[in-house]
């Protein structure tokens, strides 16, 4: 099948369209504001470093306050680190805290992984092994998260950049079981399941067979590169079309739970990609799914 | 295996500080001889050169004029426990760059570093000293030009301020020749 021939439309369902917006590029912002219902918000990367305080830019928050009444908001970490077995970083609910109160969101959401032991950062997301062990260090967790937030906490999957170690749960049943003990959401990476089965072989019909899909909330919509024949987690490019039709196939599948679907690019992508491509892009993903 | 073992040998395979033994998990010593992990860690170098592009362009301009960059942000991924906070990121590789033995490579970071942290409001005054003319250096290094044929040797400043207009100036120190000639 032609790759472009894979994007459908949907007829059913209607998902929200987001996208990441990281502060300081407000032409940007103009040009994706029409396009989008959603702006996904990383804490961390709008922090900066006052002394040895971290805290939220101040310029772009006045941004995002700017916007409130065009478009919604959505919170996604990077730093908390949720699955280090000596415990998750404090400097992240610093700055959520700092960012609830200034702006209204609909929901928070974090990967389901870890990015430092023992202080130490590994410099890139690791998943976790699906044993009891980490599920039930995770659910205890996402509780406390869940009691310290009165907001929807959505989980990601991420990329498997290492093999998966042995585990008494698959990935999809790791997933189910963590969302019935805690009731917390899914995202759903559907460019990680492709990374997955592209480097590793990764069963992304099996997966989504076994998950229980109406926990899927959001759906993350990117593209990285190649690199000697692996696929990395990088997002600098437009979704392929596959990319889109699995988001398609996903939503379809939620039981009209999943209610956005953001794209997703690196603010060090956008010079490279330029306006037009994002919006483009921001456009097909209106088109394909409903709006 | 419990999690915490397998987190701490796995941090270790991915920052060059362990290496599996015989006596290691499978688990363990299947990802230590996987492609996967040389992998993962080109895919956090590539990362960090992303970052550091749009946060650090004169520095990132010269290393790769000098084929350093992907070895030397390598090196600076082993040698440093690197935030995850982007905007910090770059400080961190600048001031690690400044400790740097070649002299021209030090200048540029110290003065990349300087004017960052005075657009990011540092009321301190900021002297570089360099042992070429950095005007030239500086714009090429800035809009992408090739240096000229031959760099003027000689001793510099560079005082990095909010007080200055442009943020920046250049002095030029007068040598012992110089200095003897004037009087």
């Amino acid at each position: 099948m032609a790759a472009s021939s894979q994007v459908e439309q949907i007829e059913t369902t209607c998902v929200s369209i987001g996208a990441t917006y990281e502060g300081r590029d407000p032409a940007l912002l103009e040009r994706m504001l029409p396009l989008v219902d959603y702006i996904e918000v990383t804490p961390e990367t709008i922090a900066e470093k006052n002394g040895s305080r971290i805290s939220l830019s101040k310029d772009v928050m006045s941004e995002l306050r700017n916007i409130s009444h065009d478009v919604k908001f959505i919170v996604h970490g990077v730093g908390l680190s949720i699955g280090s077995h000596e415990g998750w970083s404090p400097t992240y609910f610093h700055l959520l805290d700092e960012l609830l109160d200034q702006i209204e969101v609909a929901w928070h959401s974090e990967h389901l992984a870890y990015t430092k032991v023992d202080g130490e950062h590994l410099g890139i997301m690791l998943a976790m092994p699906k044993t009891e062990e980490a599920l039930d260090m995770v659910c205890q967790r996402v509780i406390r998260m869940q009691d310290r937030y009165k907001l929807p906490f959505l989980l990601e999957n991420v990329v498997h950049v290492i093999p998966d170690a042995p585990g008494a749960y698959t990935d999809a049943g790791f997933l189910n079981e963590m969302t019935r003990r805690t009731g917390c959401g899914l995202i759903l990476d559907v460019y990680n399941l492709e990374c997955d089965a592209h480097n590793h072989g990764f069963d992304i019909q099996g997966f989504l067979d076994e998950l229980e899909m109406s926990n899927v909330r959001e759906l993350h919509v990117a593209r990285g590169v190649e690199d000697n024949g692996f696929l990395l987690d990088v997002h600098s490019q437009i979704a392929a079309s596959s990319t889109v039709a699995l988001a398609q196939k996903v939503v379809r599948e939620s039981e009209g739970n999943a209610k956005v679907a953001v794209y997703e690019f690196m603010p060090e992508a956008v010079p490279g990609l330029g306006y037009d491509a994002i919006t483009d892009q921001l456009h097909r993903l209106r088109a394909a799914f409903g709006n | 295996m419990d999690l915490a073992t397998q987190q701490r040998k796995l941090l270790g395979l991915f920052r060059s500080t362990y290496e599996a033994t015989a006596e290691d998990d499978p688990y363990i010593r299947r990802v230590a001889r996987s492609r996967d992990l040389a992998e993962g860690k080109k895919n956090i170098a590539l990362w960090r050169v992303w970052v550091f592009e749009r946060t650090c362009a004169l520095t990132v301009n010269l290393l790769r004029r000098r084929n350093l960059l992907n070895n030397l942000v390598k090196e600076f991924i082993t040698a440093e426990n690197i935030s995850p906070f982007r905007e910090t990121q770059a400080p961190a590789f600048l001031e690690w760059l400044e400790k740097s033995e070649d002299h021209l490579l030090a200048s540029v970071a110290s003065f990349e570093l300087a004017l960052m942290r005075v657009r990011e409001g540092d009321q301190q005054t900021h002297i570089i000293s360099w042992t070429v003319e950095p005007a030239s250096i500086l714009h090429c290094l800035a809009k992408d030009l090739p240096f000229g044929a031959e760099m003027r040797a000689g001793q510099y400043q560079t005082i990095v301020s909010s007080r200055i207009p442009g943020h920046f100036e250049i002095l030029e120190l007068m040598t012992a020749t110089s200095r003897a000639e004037s009087r």
